[in-house]
């Protein structure tokens, strides 16, 4: 409908009514990597305002700040080898600092999935072409994805920098190509393990603080009593005990060295433990699995 | 020819436990705006949700298009916009981010996920307010953000569960009027409510439900049929007219400030427009009585 005012200069207001949508569809996969995208810009804060914006990004620059620094004094100290300063090892950087790295995910995790149920948009979402099945592997995919780039971002910088401060970068890429899979093969264990644990938790409860604090309490709680009964055995038999399987926040870390070392570390807590290995990697399936076990069964979107 | 229902149900029940709430419902609704009446509880929103296929029947059949929801549900809901009662709305988000996220979580690509939001939002008025944090807008504002989000990608049904709730009278004429205005655009609606004004206001059919079971269905006007009374408003002589009325052999009585007149033949139309004429009354209104749905709700249900 046109209407319009007479005269050398006239308006005209449009009612453009309602345009069906005739464009294309996609089905499930496609809803998946939407809900996908959604949850990455979530927690990252885009599209939000920028005080959403400051923690995960402040968190990541802090993060790569060592690799600075490790490249800088490389770069100063090229022709002559420092004295007294102990280059980072690509293994140790895995989980930057485990408080830094444990502080992101508390950060970025519960703030994808508790405003969800707090806010009640559940019954909205799965009044979509989704399943439950497609809601866990969409958030948990997102957190996995971002927790992967918080612990690979700051690898590439170190890596990236310590070939370029060299005399032959290409010497350096070859003498350590094997980082370019343990690297990623190590930090995608440790971030679906953390996702998992992380998201978990917040399906639980509607308040992000809550499921912030019982996740940082887990690990810190686990951490110290694996420490105490560890160091008990240790005086004891003078070497680990299974007893480090229950630190939690260091069980993807046993995986870690077994891709890096090919066995686990002789000084932590699992040092000569017989079958550490084997143990490590068992408690690691069993945690992920009881929470993707959690996950699954508290969105199994039906019967509600 | 005949023109198969939109939606079909056949001996549905759905019982929680010992609960029944949906009792061996069978009833065909056809295209166009439908009105789902109940009082709370009757089974409205238990249909709703086996409707979007986020419970099983315990018995029965249900089909929406022809496709029967327990064979496809991912299928059936992407065809069908949902706007709940409840407050479901993530409210540190944008109208315009909420709807373009809901239009993508359907399947929509980005690009036209943001263009749908765009026009979907002017269609209900919100065309202003879109970059506005949803936490600061008025109960009408969020319905309408409700509503836009179910519009947005281009559902053939639309369940609409209390609309109206929590509107002052303007905020709830502009939804009906929003509502009956979206019936035009070729999309069904079917409106949940305990308001029998709201049905009559805008919707072509009636389905009457109490305790889970049909009570009565069929075409608004069908069921809102003559009563065989006759109302006459002559200002405040109406006791007047009852006595002509009566003196002439009529059953008439003063019914809040109107006069109501049981008519059994054409001829006492005219008897009555004889009678106002031979006492000279002013005559206001001569008309028809109609039933409300109130009086077809509490006559069908068997409520006293």
């Amino acid at each position: 409908m046109t209407s319009t005012t007479s005269g050398a200069t006239s308006g005209a207001v449009y009612d453009r009514g309602y345009r069906p949508y005739d464009g294309p569809r996609g089905g499930r996969r496609a809803v998946r990597l939407a809900l996908f995208r959604v949850s990455v810009r979530r927690a990252l804060g885009l599209r939000r305002p920028w005080r959403q914006k400051v923690a995960p990004f402040l968190l990541l620059g802090v993060a790569v700040i060592p690799a600075v620094v490790n490249v800088g004094i490389g770069y100063v100290t090229r022709d002559s080898p420092p004295i007294g300063f102990e280059f980072i090892t690509y293994r140790d950087y895995v989980v930057v600092s485990s408080s830094l790295f444990l502080l992101f995910v508390a950060l970025t995790g519960p703030d994808v999935l508790c405003p969800d149920r707090r806010n009640k948009v559940l019954p909205l979402l799965f009044a979509r072409p989704l399943t439950g099945a497609d809601y866990v592997a969409a958030k948990l995919g997102a957190i996995a994805t971002i927790v992967f780039a918080f612990g690979v971002i700051p690898q590439i910088v170190l890596f990236g920098g310590q070939m370029l401060v060299r005399d032959r970068a290409l010497d350096y890429l070859r003498d350590n190509a094997e980082v370019l899979w343990q690297v990623p093969a190590a930090v995608a264990v440790v971030a679906i393990y953390y996702a998992a644990i992380v998201l978990a938790i917040s399906s639980l409860t509607g308040r992000r603080i809550v499921a912030a604090a019982v996740f940082i309490g887990l690990m810190f709680a686990t951490a110290t009593v694996s420490a105490i009964l560890v160091g008990d055995t240790s005086q004891q038999f003078n070497q680990g005990s299974v007893a480090g399987l229950i630190d939690l926040a260091a069980l993807p870390l046993h995986l870690r060295d077994l891709l890096f070392l090919g066995h686990l570390d002789p000084e932590g807590p699992l040092g000569g433990v017989a079958k550490g290995g084997l143990f490590a990697v068992g408690t690691y399936a069993a945690v992920l699995s009881v929470a993707l076990v959690v996950l699954f069964v508290r969105y199994r979107w039906e019967d509600r | 020819m005949t023109v198969e229902p939109l939606v079909r149900a056949t001996a549905l029940t759905k019982r929680f436990g010992s609960v029944t709430a949906l009792d061996a419902l069978t009833v065909d609704i056809p295209h166009g705006r439908t009105g789902l009446v109940g009082a709370n509880g009757a089974g409205k929103t238990t249909f709703f949700r086996l409707l979007l296929g986020l419970g099983r029947a315990t018995s029965g059949r249900l089909e929406v298009g022809g496709h029967a929801v327990d064979d496809d549900p991912i299928g059936v809901r992407s065809t069908i916009g949902y706007m709940p009662e409840h407050d479901c709305l993530p409210l540190d988000q944008t109208a315009a981010d909420v709807a373009a996220t809901f239009a993508e979580l359907s399947g929509l690509p980005p690009r036209a996920a943001r263009q749908r939001a765009s026009d979907v939002l002017d269609l209900v008025g919100l065309d202003e307010a879109r970059f506005r944090p949803i936490a600061g807008f008025s109960t009408g504002m969020r319905q309408r953000t409700k509503l836009a989000q179910a519009l947005v990608a281009d559902p053939q049904l639309l369940l609409l569960d209390e609309p109206t709730a929590g509107l002052d009278p303007t905020g709830r004429e502009e939804m009906l009027a929003l509502v009956a205005r979206v019936g035009t655009f070729g999309i069904s609606v079917l409106l949940a409510t305990h308001l029998l004004d709201d049905v009559q206001q805008v919707c072509d059919n009636v389905v009457m439900i109490d305790g889970g079971a049909l009570v009565v269905a069929g075409a608004t006007e069908g069921l809102v049929q003559r009563t065989g009374m006759v109302v006459v408003d002559v200002g405040d002589r109406g006791g007047e007219l009852v006595s002509a009325l009566v003196a002439r052999g009529m059953n008439a009585t003063v019914v809040d400030d109107t006069v109501e007149v049981t008519v059994t033949a054409v001829d006492d139309v005219d008897t009555i427009r004889d009678a106002i004429a031979d006492l000279g009354l002013p005559l206001h209104r001569l008309s028809n009585r109609f039933r409300s749905l109130d009086d077809v709700f509490l006559t069908a249900a068997g409520h006293p």
